[in-house]
């Protein structure tokens, strides 16, 4: 196909006719609207975002708070019934006592 | 309406949209209608019609501002082509489109009658062809011609890299070169 040809199709394309709009197409879609109200879906991370920017802590203020939530959460993870190498110790003493008590 | 508005771009204004600003939802309305109404009339060819879409678009907009997310480092315009072409997507599923109206005023009345007469039909052949050609095409032809985007900005609107838009595009002119050849 010739550049001629080319240019007459992209000039007829570009000068497409349009039907012109209803001048007052903005303002009924305003008035529309401002009979509706809005429902909002707010993601988790823009609720956190919001979170954080309603509560302007300085820096070191958010290290500490995480530091202590941590704190919170590796504590009370640990089982509690953890046994120490003392108490070990202490069974061990125990077990020779009833041993004697066997042979009587 | 409040001073100051027409200044703030985009971004700021959704993001007062979004905080249930009425102001800034008009400016955004004021500012963007024709520009969506045009491409909506490309696809439905009616006005009545296009109206609606851009109307629906905008209140869905209003209704649930928190669905624009500036994070996304998408421009407004570029996601709002997306909804808008999206409707007119959905309109054309539901129903045929409409021939062109043989009384519809497409031409100045100044040229000569005769001219007139081989434009108004170069036209209704063009529009004729457009709507036949598949869905992905015409968008592209649309986004590129009518609303003066770039390709780059095009293929954002379409989700797609530019390489596979240009190739649309030339794949769409060949068609209508070929289909239109007794007028070119």
């Amino acid at each position: 196909m010739s550049d001629g040809q080319e240019d007459k199709l992209d000039a007829l394309l570009r000068s497409r006719r349009i039907e012109p709009s209803s001048p007052d197409l903005a303002q009924r879609i305003i008035l529309k609207a401002q009979g509706l109200p809005q429902n909002q879906t707010i993601s988790l991370w823009r609720w956190v975002r919001e979170l954080f920017a309603e509560f302007h802590l300085p820096r070191p203020a958010y290290v500490f708070a995480c530091t202590l939530i941590l704190g919170f959460v590796v504590g009370f993870n640990t089982p509690l019934n953890t046994t120490g190498v003392d108490d070990l110790d202490a069974d061990q003493v125990q077990g020779f006592l009833y041993a004697d008590e066997a042979m009587l | 309406m409040a001073a100051g508005w027409p200044e703030k771009d985009d971004q700021e204004l959704l993001t007062l949209v979004q905080k249930g600003s009425r102001p800034a939802f008009a400016e955004l309305v004021q500012r963007h209608t024709e520009r969506f109404y045009r491409l909506a009339y490309r696809y439905v060819q009616s006005r009545e019609t296009a109206e609606d879409i851009v109307q629906d678009a905008f209140v869905k907009l209003w209704e649930d501002p928190g669905k624009w997310q500036p994070g996304r480092n998408t421009r407004f315009t570029t996601w709002f082509y997306r909804i808008v072409v999206n409707l007119c997507l959905d309109w054309r599923k539901r129903k045929r489109p409409l021939p062109l109206d043989e009384e519809m005023p497409l031409i100045d009345e100044r040229e000569k009658a005769d001219e007139a007469m081989i434009r108004i039909e170069e036209q209704k052949l063009l529009e004729k062809e457009i709507a036949a050609l598949p869905e992905r095409q015409r968008t592209a032809l649309n986004l590129c011609f009518d609303e003066g985007l770039s390709n780059q900005q095009a293929a954002e609107v379409m989700g797609m890299n530019l390489k596979a838009l240009q190739s649309l595009i030339m794949r769409a002119k060949t068609t209508l070169r070929e289909r239109m050849k007794t007028y070119l």
